[in-house]
């Protein structure tokens, strides 16, 4: 079994050595690629948030920032790595407030972009299951900031390889994408995975802007689970409404649930326009062959929920948020609210030359 | 032995990098002949057309649209975004095209 977290002092060099000689390459390649049609260049992309939650009266204060490095290379590859840091206070056992800090890699990956067909990826990266965890869960972009209490039911990241891609499935009106994939167990306690593997189809109706899609995984260890979903999203051209929803049963002792979401931009309203309601429903259905150990164990997933959020979300500009919501969780003799106030700033900044005179953007 | 391990992997990466970093040459280099200005012109309006519609359909199926950044990065943002929202390959380059006018 793989351990990062075992490994000597001359490992840890020896990566160290080997990402700072990729510096000088990735550097070369883009150089090389002088005569390319499109120029690329390094970006530091990411967000930045701040958010006060309210559960069940313990309030919470949370910064947070999360990098994203996108390294191109020739016109074919891509390495990408996103980071994750926070500190969260909150009143502890004396009435005093506390902080925790927390911080890991939620993915560093190589991506090869072999042909129209296929994009071969290679390294830590987030498990193609839905949609939720690769495209809606940083902070600037998910319409609530509270994660459905269905995504950790499959695992979250992966560490091993991938194949994916998206193309035409015959004609224009419909383009089919898919992901399958295989990860390797990780024991470290920030970057644990899961031996497992899985995949994600989808199909994406361009003139409807519509998606549908079907996902599976298969844990290789211990008890063996497997999770299935199915995930869908709806963006009408006529009206600004999203409506997205993700569904998932999985075998093993993590439960299974569904959420459906909605989202209108109010951009037909004069002085509205930046203002964005939201709401999602939800329910979690717990594994009802758990012992009263395990449900002490796996805490909220351990019983039903059925939880109600709304939202609204204020553009200040197009990477500048302010986010408000309130929810309601209902438990068996443990109902509560949920609320949820912030802030969210997404950055992007060129590490080099953009190809246009005065300007960074 | 990890050590060695992490170190023979990283060689093979930085290898592998190295020989993905040579210069490409663009699959119709040399054989495309220039078609008449004016048609030109029509076949870029139709293609920025089609990038808009693109950018349209896709771009927005997550975060709100972004407005147009400097070529070089509208090609990285672009490039990110096939691998993590599985746009097609026409999709990246209509695309790009559109956000670089």
């Amino acid at each position: 079994m793989l351990s990062f977290g075992r490994w000597s002092k001359n490992g840890a060099h020896a990566w160290i050595f080997a990402i700072f000689m990729l510096f000088p390459i990735v550097a070369l390649s883009q150089e090389e690629s002088a005569n390319e049609p499109v120029k690329t260049v390094p970006i530091l992309s990411g967000a930045t948030g701040y958010f006060t939650r309210v559960t069940g009266g313990q309030f919470q204060n949370t910064p947070s920032v999360s990098p994203v490095l996108l390294l191109p290379v020739g016109d074919k590859w891509l390495l990408e790595a996103k980071g994750n840091y926070s500190v969260t206070y909150a009143k502890g056992d004396e009435g005093y407030y506390e902080s925790t800090s927390a911080y890991n890699l939620i993915y560093g990956q190589v991506d090869y972009l072999a042909n129209r067909y296929v994009t071969i990826v290679g390294g830590r990266f987030t498990t193609p299951f839905g949609v939720y965890g690769e495209r809606l869960a940083p902070p600037w972009i998910k319409d609530l900031q509270l994660t459905p209490l269905i995504y950790s039911v499959p695992s979250g990241s992966s560490l091993g390889g991938m194949l994916r891609g998206g193309f035409p499935a015959g004609s224009q009106k419909v383009d089919f994408n898919y992901a399958v994939y295989f990860s390797t167990a990780n024991t470290n306690h920030l970057l644990a995975t899961d031996r497992s593997t899985g995949g994600r189809i989808g199909f994406f109706f361009p003139e409807r802007r519509l998606e549908i899609g079907a996902s599976f995984q298969q844990v290789l260890q211990l008890d063996r689970p497997h999770s299935a979903g199915l995930h869908f999203v709806w963006q009408p051209y006529v009206v600004p409404l999203t409506v997205r929803s993700e569904f998932v049963r999985q075998s093993g002792t993590k439960g299974s649930g569904y959420w459906i979401e909605s989202a209108y931009r109010l951009s037909q309203v004069p002085y509205l326009r930046r203002l964005e309601p939201a709401a999602r429903i939800q329910q979690f259905f717990a594994d009802p062959k758990l012992t009263s150990t395990q449900i002490k164990k796996l805490g909220a997933f351990g019983r039903d929920t059925n939880q109600a959020d709304f939202g609204l979300n204020y553009y200040l500009r197009y990477d500048l948020r302010a986010s408000a919501s309130y929810g309601r969780q209902f438990i068996l003799n443990r109902d509560s609210n949920l609320w949820v106030v912030g802030l969210t700033y997404r950055f992007l900044v060129p590490l080099g030359p953009t190809g246009l005179k005065g300007s960074t953007q | 032995m990890r050590a060695k391990f992490a170190t023979v992997i990283m060689l093979v990466l930085a290898a592998v990098i190295l020989a993905a970093a040579a210069p490409i040459m663009p699959s119709g280099e040399g054989k495309s002949t220039s078609p008449a200005a004016s048609d030109r012109s029509a076949q870029d309006d139709t293609l920025r057309l089609q990038g808009e519609k693109r950018f349209r359909a896709n771009c927005g199926r997550c975060h709100t649209a972004p407005p147009k950044f400097a070529p070089r990065m509208t090609a990285t943002i672009v490039r990110h975004m096939r691998v993590r929202a599985t746009l097609t390959d026409e999709d990246m380059h209509l695309i790009i095209r559109y956000m670089s006018q």
